[in-house]
């Protein structure tokens, strides 16, 4: 199971445990959006290379 | 043949990103469906970009029980929209089980 | 056939409340579907149409979580921690985190 997590701003302490518990023994890869270009030729990529995308806050 | 992509949206900052995605998932050849949500629906009537997405996309549609919570009156359809896109929540439910890939921004 | 599993965050009081809107819409859709209320500040109390929501969603074996005491007791939600909530979050086919944090 990949998981790619995504991040619309930088993660505070609950969204770091949460991540950490989810991909605990997984493959897991991320992307920020948080960024003033992002390179959504890379993050369509990501999804579509992932089993499952998480969005966080 | 790309995979299909569904975006469920429910922040109304993320505009940005929902057009930047659209258009790389678009250029892979990908089908794209939008549905948007909650204070998202004010995408529909405050971003000038609104109705480009609905062109790109294979498919937007609204909940139009959020933006009538929102203060718009269900009667005036945003540009780039028809009727039959003014939404439930069923559209959420169709971009789970029948799309390849799921974001939610 | 494999149901889709699917949990919705909401870290916003302003959209709690179409968040389980939302986990409802998809229970209907038969997907097992469960939001979870995080954070302060405190919740305000359900109306009855909100009440019933979650009378409705549990019906349809979904259920609404919150990590505070005091927004378990206010509207009837049950109790998970953080740690709790990741591990649930685990056998998701989907997992969303709603809306927007409010500072």
């Amino acid at each position: 199971m990949k998981i790619l997590n995504v991040y619309r701003s930088a993660p505070d302490d609950t969204t770091k445990k949460l991540v950490e518990i989810v991909t605990r023994d997984r493959d897991a890869d991320s992307f920020d959006l948080n960024v003033d270009a992002p390179d959504y030729d890379a993050l369509v990529d990501k999804i579509f290379a992932a089993d499952q995308t998480i969005c966080w806050w | 043949m790309s995979k299909s992509l569904g975006i469920f949206v429910t922040n109304p900052d993320q505009f940005k990103h929902v057009m930047g995605i659209t258009k790389a998932a678009k250029a892979k050849c990908s089908k794209v469906k939008v549905f948007f949500s909650w204070d998202a629906t004010h995408n529909a009537k405050k971003e000038a970009g609104f109705p480009e997405l609905c062109k790109i996309a294979d498919d937007v549609s609204i909940c139009v029980d959020s933006y009538k919570n929102m203060g718009y009156d269900i009667n005036d359809i945003p540009e780039g929209l028809e009727e039959k896109a003014m939404a439930t929540q069923a559209q959420h439910g169709i971009i789970i089980e029948d799309y390849d890939c799921y974001l939610s921004l | 056939m494999e149901y889709n599993k699917v949990c919705l965050m909401y870290r916003n009081q302003d959209c709690t409340i179409d968040g389980i809107r939302s986990a409802l819409g998809l229970a209907v859709e038969n997907m097992y579907a469960y939001g979870c209320v995080m954070d302060e500040p405190k919740m305000e109390k359900f109306n009855e149409l909100q009440a019933e929501s979650l009378e409705m969603l549990r019906d349809m074996e979904g259920d609404v979580f919150a990590t505070t005491a005091a927004n378990c007791e206010l509207n009837d939600l049950e109790p998970i921690t953080i740690e709790e909530l990741g591990e649930k979050l685990r056998e998701m086919t989907h997992i969303i985190p709603y809306g927007i944090i409010k500072a």
